[in-house]
């Protein structure tokens, strides 16, 4: 809040939104406090609260349900959050299209439900409960299911967006295949709100599958681990899921995901298990943890995001493990072998030094094997003195991005790789 | 260039055919000489002596894509055979502000590739090296010349595929593929290109070589890649891609269905569909599109059909025998007549021969042809149909209908003959008319072949000023200069402010009055 | 990656890129600077021209474009470059260059979904080409050396015997003096190793009569490198022929059937080449002229075209191009009677361009191959793309032809098959060299050979030297 005072702040936003309230603490942004909250309710108030903000020269941080708020680097200000959360209808599911329209507000739980209700599906996992679309697409969450159909980048077909300057635009549209035009919900996915604020998101949708089934068996090497992942990948069984788990003690768990009919799960079944070979065990229910984010179950640890290309599976686990015992870290990695993305929690007692340590030794392994590592979460300490998004090869493109869009840096300043 | 914005003209009478009027998306031959002689040195001082063409007769070979109408000469042709010279080349063009267009084996039906009369043509068709097949990541490296299915043919001995399988497969490149976002008929169950595109190396229209994406997903940052994807060529030149291979089903089934009427075939399909069965793929032909393929491929579809579906199945054993008896029963309650399951790769082959060599097999029923190129909502589809056949009895145009039914992509095909007065008009007077019903009925106007220089006048109807804007935001980004394959896509251009070190005088469009400076 | 092989610098064609076009400036779009490239004369059709949709879908299956990777070396460039010559661009020697590197394979034809008759539009350029175009004087003097040998009988049995080339002395002097001849020794040494060791020239008698009851009267033609250099194959043909029930004639006045001049534009040459030909079949009262040598069939199945404006001849040919069937083709129509042995071998069938694409025939042999028990059939990857040899192409673009070859032999041995199967000589001789570079080790056959030592119940070794 640099330009000008608070109340002639509010006065502005408040011309252009019918709920402006002040902010509290609980609206701060990753740590960092916010001055005013704006509710808009379509689409039109969002571009208002924009064009407000602009006037005013404030800074902006979008804003779902705050489930993935801390994600990121901390904003360098937030004068307003953007709050979507009146923005929360799922306006259109047109069944026999296999599409859904809804505000980025919605619940991404309330989309399945809609969904649902015609055996359809949204086919992405939801990693942090109580999630919004919005905040789903802006930090390109994913799960499991991904190793099947991919993720937000798959399955977006039409956007809305405002941007800086609260200019409007649409791109995309209702049908699975268009190529008319940019393709702008890729670049608004994974965005972290520093490019646009969405408001609003069509998805393809898919059938739900009659049956499923978890298979599920013990590795004790990383060795182990990558060649049960290899054979499944390399089988014809067509899963849906590879998940790879890699507990604090050690001990490690590849779980397999089929989806289809009963009769075709059931032989699928056998044959996964034939390749997991002994100790294959199949269960109607997800086995614990499936999905969840490894440091989603300890407050205060720190959250990682690797990915590698597949032969890196092992390399990748085995320097993860080293560089966490030479620093005396707890490490636990859960995620998708199948896609090559994993998660991985260290402790909340590790140092920020340790930290530091396991972060740079593993992401070396991680880039040398086609992938990154990424910093997703965790304490302000250890987020201020490690390289969270690590170095970015197109990154001068990315500014120039960043710069056309929102040149005076409104949006979510400074939360996105290389500072923008 | 004449009025036909909204069509994709093939094969129109070639000798009565005029160079066209320059244009801002054609320039004008002669323009910046010195810059182009310029490119020129700094190729030839690269390339052996075959990699420069500028002998005009040589030239003319380079004047149009797939989409024959449209033809402009290009001032140079250059066929690099390595990164190190296109980037060269590119920068070349970046310093003397010359505008260059990307050609891999000139297949679009958009007129992408059209060449510029100021500016240089920059061909892949000697950058085919197949770099590695990484089985083990599911991934193969390839440069952007490489034919895409020679993807899959290189793939199959490792039990993999290249899924993206536009009808043009057999000689499309895969640049080509990753500008354009090509669909395929797979595509309904597997995705586009931009599903199986990795990673690309770029070259950035300044001529810089950068790296997005790669061997595993999700790079941090913006997915400039997946704006890359479907970008036409305006944003730079792919040098390599790294694309996604698919294990080889463990079975597939090729139907091949009659009926009566297409909206029998329709309602067949819409039942399928919702039955929640994802077949690999569903295309739908039309009796004067079986006509054609039968002319051209001796494909053997069922005498008497109003309607043929092909339908593709795959995946595991057990799945694919299961959805096999459900699509069995919804042809037959929607009134089938004949089911022939292709019982080897020779049938099933013959089966797909009639599909894909549809387009190009119209030639044999009618002496001119547009193919089109629209989407709309998959239920819409009996509704469109009738508006269609209306459009052609009203107007006395016959049209063919060949398409992706699964996913709502239409390709009609408007039949005319050029040499009776008013039929070209009256085609591209129809052509335009479907368009709009895909737009009025929430689709697209384009589902794979791109806007290219074709479609660019349409680009309003379907999108607002803000909207285009705001894309070419992304275009300002990567090309402030405006030269890496000018005129495609935005009707348009945005003036993207300063660039830096260069243009210092006002830009020619807003001097001729064409553009505002934003 | 593409190695610029093109025989240019050894070749006698001036390269026009050398000269710096860019200082042209802008391309004149179809003005005419000299004279028009062609005359009235049956140009290449303007309306076959139009049947194209430029769709591309010609140009993997296209050897040159296979090779260069540039337009102007493609099927749907060359027809651009027809079409600018009818709009008036002069017959350049760049012109006149991709024409000539055409290798009339017609794979572009098969390929066309729009049923694009490139055929009939190479033919009618090429007749231009040799009309108006100048060539070199080293180009000048190889062609008319190839066209003083080829077709004679006499001259060919000259060059027999390992590198007899070099004595060659019954050659007239234009033969000896062109270079032709060492450019051909490789070759030649390469055919000699391949005709059948033991072989003595059987002479064919003029009537083969029908073992058992007879049920069809043909005619053969025995063509003239076939008849010189794989004797074999001819006297194989004939007794397949006859075990097949027929009554074979083998007229003796019958030369060179004109294939090599019909597909390099030598019209009036071809033309008495055809009219021969239909004189000397014509007597015999046959009820089909049958073919070993896929060149030679596909143009005596163009013999009405060739003859339509003569008027003693015109309907002749068309009743004699009726009646001109491959052997395959022949012995597929006519279904086969005599019994078959066991052949415990892996084949791997090459489809000789003007068998495949040029005639259609690709079922045919196979299924006769598959009529013998124990013989498996592989399929070679690339089918579709020529060997490199095309006549006389390989002669004249020697370095190209070589690449061709090389890669047609990389893909045979990809498929691990003990014999390689074909119907032309043309293509045996070109894949052989490449094959030896190679160092692979493969049989070489006929189609008809494999046949008749199956129905003779001979061994394996019998068939092709393994090389
Ligand atoms: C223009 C043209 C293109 C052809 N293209 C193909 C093709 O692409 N693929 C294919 O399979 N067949 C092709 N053929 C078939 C051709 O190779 C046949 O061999 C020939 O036309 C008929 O066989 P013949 O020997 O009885 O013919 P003739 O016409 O009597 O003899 C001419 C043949 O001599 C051959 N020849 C003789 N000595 C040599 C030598 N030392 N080196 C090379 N060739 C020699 C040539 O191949 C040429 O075909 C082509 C023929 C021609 C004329
Ligand atoms: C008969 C026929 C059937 C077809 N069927 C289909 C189909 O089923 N589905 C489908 O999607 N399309 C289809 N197409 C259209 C066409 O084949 C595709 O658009 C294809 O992707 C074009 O590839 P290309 O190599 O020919 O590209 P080109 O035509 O050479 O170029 C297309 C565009 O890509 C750009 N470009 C080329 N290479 C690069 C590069 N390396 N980097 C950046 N930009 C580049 C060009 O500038 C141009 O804008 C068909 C075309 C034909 C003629
Ligand atoms: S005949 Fe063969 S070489 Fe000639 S254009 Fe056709 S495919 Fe190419
Ligand atoms: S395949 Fe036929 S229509 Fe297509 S470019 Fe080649 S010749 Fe022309």
């Amino acid at each position: 809040m640099t330009t000008i005072d608070l109340d002639t702040a509010r006065t502005r936003l408040s011309d252009a939104c019918a709920e402006v309230t002040d902010a509290t603490p609980a609206d701060a942004v990753d740590g960092v406090p916010a001055a005013l909250v704006a509710r808009p309710g379509s689409t039109e108030e969002t571009a208002a609260v924009l064009r407000a903000a602009a006037a005013a020269g404030l800074t902006v941080v979008p804003r779902g349900r705050g489930t993935k708020l801390s994600w990121g680097r901390p904003p360098e200000s937030a004068d307003v959050v953007l709050d979507l959360s009146r923005m929360n209808r799922v306006l259109d599911h047109a069944a026999g299209d296999l599409i859904v329209d809804t505000q980025a507000g919605a619940l991404l739980s309330d989309v399945q439900q809609t969904a649902g209700s015609a055996g359809q599906r949204l086919a992405l996992d939801e990693p942090v409960a109580g999630g919004t679309v919005g905040g789903m697409l802006a930090t390109n969450a994913s799960g499991p299911g991904r190793v099947a159909v991919g993720t937000a980048r798959d399955l977006l077909i039409g956007v809305t967006v405002v941007r800086a300057d609260g200019v409007v635009a649409k791109a995309g549209g209702r049908v699975v295949k268009n190529v008319a035009g940019y393709d702008l919900g890729k670049l608004v996915i994974g965005s972290f709100g520093t490019l646009v604020v969405v408001t609003q998101a069509v998805f393809r949708l898919h059938p739900v599958p009659a049956a499923r089934r978890f298979v599920t068996v013990p590795f004790g090497t990383p060795e182990d681990a990558s060649r049960l992942v290899q054979s499944v990948v390399h089988a014809q069984v067509v899963p849906a899921a590879v998940e790879v788990e890699w507990r604090v003690d050690g001990a490690g768990t590849v779980g397999v995901l089929l989806e289809g009919t009963p009769a075709g799960v059931e032989a699928r079944t056998t044959t996964t298990r034939r390749l997991l070979g002994a100790g294959a065990d199949a269960a109607e229910a997800a086995p614990p943890g499936w999905g969840v984010l490894p440091w989603t179950d300890e407050p205060g640890s720190t959250g990682l995001k690797l990915t590698c290309a597949l032969s890196g599976l092992a390399p990748v686990l085995t320097a993860a493990r080293r560089a966490a015992e030479d620093a005396g870290v707890a490490l636990t990695v859960r995620g998708s072998g199948g896609a090559g993305v994993l998660y991985a929690s260290l402790g909340a007692d590790a140092s920020v030094e340790a930290v530091a340590d396991v972060v740079a030794r593993t992401r070396a392994v991680c880039t040398e094997h086609g992938g990154a590592l990424v910093v997703v979460d965790g304490p302000p300490a250890v987020k201020s003195a490690v390289d969270v998004w690590g170095p970015v090869p197109a990154i001068d493109l990315m500014r120039r991005v960043k710069e056309q869009f929102d040149p005076e840096r409104r949006l979510a300043p400074g939360r996105f790789v290389g500072g923008i | 260039m004449s009025g036909t914005h909204g069509t994709e003209t093939t094969a129109g009478p070639v000798l009565g055919d005029t160079p066209p009027e320059a244009t801002s998306a054609t320039g004008e031959a002669g323009d910046n000489a010195a810059g182009i002689a310029a490119v020129g040195r700094v190729a030839r001082a690269l390339m052996p002596e075959t990699g420069v063409i500028a002998d005009p007769t040589q030239l003319r070979t380079y004047e149009c894509d797939g989409l024959a109408h449209y033809r402009v000469t290009p001032a140079l042709v250059v066929l690099p055979e390595t990164t190190e010279q296109l980037a060269a080349v590119v920068k070349a063009c970046s310093e003397h502000g010359v505008p260059f267009v990307a050609r891999g084996s000139g297949t679009g039906l958009s007129g992408g590739a059209l060449p510029r009369a100021d500016g240089v043509l920059l061909v892949t068709s000697r950058m085919r090296t197949i770099r590695e097949i990484r089985r083990a990541d599911q991934r193969a490296i390839v440069e952007p010349g490489v034919i895409n299915l020679d993807v899959t043919r290189a793939a199959t001995p490792e039990g993999y595929y290249y899924a993206p399988d536009p009808s043009s497969q057999q000689i499309c490149s895969i640049g080509g593929n990753l500008a354009e976002n090509s669909g395929g008929a797979h595509c309904l169950k597997y995705g586009f290109t931009s599903n199986h595109v990795l990673g690309t190396e770029l070259i950035t229209p300044q001529g810089d070589v950068v790296s997005l994406g790669g061997l595993a997903p999700d790079s941090p940052g913006y997915d400039l890649l997946g704006t890359v994807v479907g970008s036409e060529g305006t944003l730079g030149i792919a040098t390599t891609a790294t694309v996604r291979l698919v294990r080889l089903p463990e079975e597939v089934r090729t139907l091949l269905v009659g009926f009566h009427t297409t909206d029998d075939a329709g309602a067949a399909t819409s039942a399928i569909i919702s039955a929640g069965v994802l077949p690999a793929a569903i295309e739908m032909m039309d009796a004067l599109a079986i006509e054609a393929a039968e002319a051209a491929v001796h494909c053997n579809y069922p005498a008497g059909a109003g309607a043929v579906l092909v339908i593709e199945l795959d995946g595991a054993s057990a799945e694919v025998e299961h959805e096999y008896q459900l699509v069995e029963r919804f042809c037959q309650e929607n009134g089938s007549f004949e089911l022939r399951l292709a019982t080897d790769a020779t049938e099933r082959a013959l089966i797909w021969r009639g599909r894909k060599s549809a387009f190009a097999a119209v030639g044999r029923i009618s002496p001119d042809y547009i193919v089109q190129d629209g989407v709309i909502p998959r239920t819409a589809l009996p509704e469109v149909l009738r508006a269609i056949a209306e459009l052609s009895s009203s107007s006395g145009v016959r049209v063919a209908n060949v398409f992706h039914a699964g996913d709502g992509n239409l390709h009609p095909l408007v039949l005319f003959d050029g040499e009776k007065e008013g039929a070209t008009e009256a085609a591209e007077k129809v052509s335009g008319a479907i368009l709009d019903l895909c737009i009025t009925h929430g689709g697209a106007i384009t589902g794979e072949h791109g806007v290219g220089v074709d479609k660019a006048a349409y680009m309003p109807k379907m999108f607002t000023d803000d909207d285009l804007d705001t894309m070419q935001l992304v275009r300002c980004a990567f090309d402030p200069g405006n030269i890496s394959n000018p005129g495609k896509i935005f009707p348009t251009p945005r003036l993207c402010g300063e660039v830096p070190g260069k243009r210092k005088k006002a830009h020619p469009l807003v001097e001729a009055g064409l553009a505002d400076a934003f | 990656m593409v190695e610029s092989t093109r025989a240019r610098s050894d070749e006698p064609q001036s390269d026009p890129r050398k000269a710096d076009a860019l200082s042209a400036g802008p391309v004149p779009v179809g003005t005419p600077t000299v004279r028009s490239a062609f005359d009235e004369d049956h140009p290449p059709s303007a309306e076959l021209i139009s049947d194209c949709v430029h769709c591309g879908f010609c140009l993997s299956t296209c050897p040159t474009y296979t090779l260069w990777g540039e337009e102007m070396d493609s099927p749907r460039g060359r027809i651009d470059l027809m079409k600018a010559g009818l709009q008036g661009a002069p017959l350049s020697d760049t012109m006149v260059q991709h024409f000539d590197a055409c290798l009339g394979c017609m794979a572009c034809v098969t390929a066309c979904p729009s049923g694009v008759q490139y055929d009939k539009l190479i033919e009618a350029t090429r007749v231009q080409v040799e009309r108006h175009h100048t060539r070199s004087p080293g180009d000048r003097a190889m062609r008319t050396a190839i066209f003083a040998l080829f077709p004679y009988k006499k001259r060919l049995r000259a060059l027999r015997g390992p590198l007899r080339a070099y004595q060659a002395s019954g050659l007239p002097k234009v033969v000896r003096r062109s270079g032709l001849l060492d450019r051909l020794a490789p070759k030649l040494a390469a055919m000699e190793g391949l005709a059948p060791v033991l072989e003595k020239r059987e002479k064919l008698p003029e009537r083969v009569p029908a073992t058992g009851a007879r049920r069809a009267v043909v005619g053969m033609l025995t063509g003239c490198v076939q008849g010189e250099f794989f004797p074999g194959v001819n006297a194989a043909t004939a007794r397949v022929l006859a075990a097949e029930g027929c009554d074979v004639i083998i007229p003796r006045r019958q030369g060179c059937c004109g294939a090599l001049s019909v597909h390099n534009g030598r019209q009036e040459e071809a033309e008495s080449f055809a009219r021969a030909t239909i004189d000397a079949f014509e007597s015999a009262g046959v009820d089909a002229v049958v073919v070993n040598a896929a060149g030679c069939g596909s143009s005596m199945k163009e013999y009405a075209d060739i003859l339509a404006d003569d008027p003693d001849y015109a309907e002749r040919a068309k009743a004699f191009s009726g009646k001109v069937r491959d052997v395959s083709e022949f012995l597929a129509e006519l279904g086969s009677v005599a019994p078959r042995h066991p052949l415990e071998v892996t084949v791997a069938y090459h489809d000789a361009c003007h068998l495949g694409h040029a005639q259609g025939i690709r079922s045919q042999p196979r299924n006769l191959l598959k009529e013998i028990p124990g013989l498996q059939l592989r399929e070679i990857a690339e089918a579709e793309v020529c060997c490199g040899s095309a006549g006389i192409w390989n002669v004249l673009n020697p370095e190209p032809a070589r690449e061709l070859g090389d890669r047609k032999a990389r893909n045979i041995a990809g498929t691990g098959a003990e014999l390689l199967v074909t119907a032309n000589p043309g293509c045996l001789m070109q894949v052989s060299s490449s094959l030896e570079r190679q160092g692979t080790r493969i049989g070489l056959a006929h189609t008809i050979e494999v046949i008749d030592a199956s129905i003779r119940g001979l061994p394996v070794s019998t068939l092709g030297p393994q090389h």
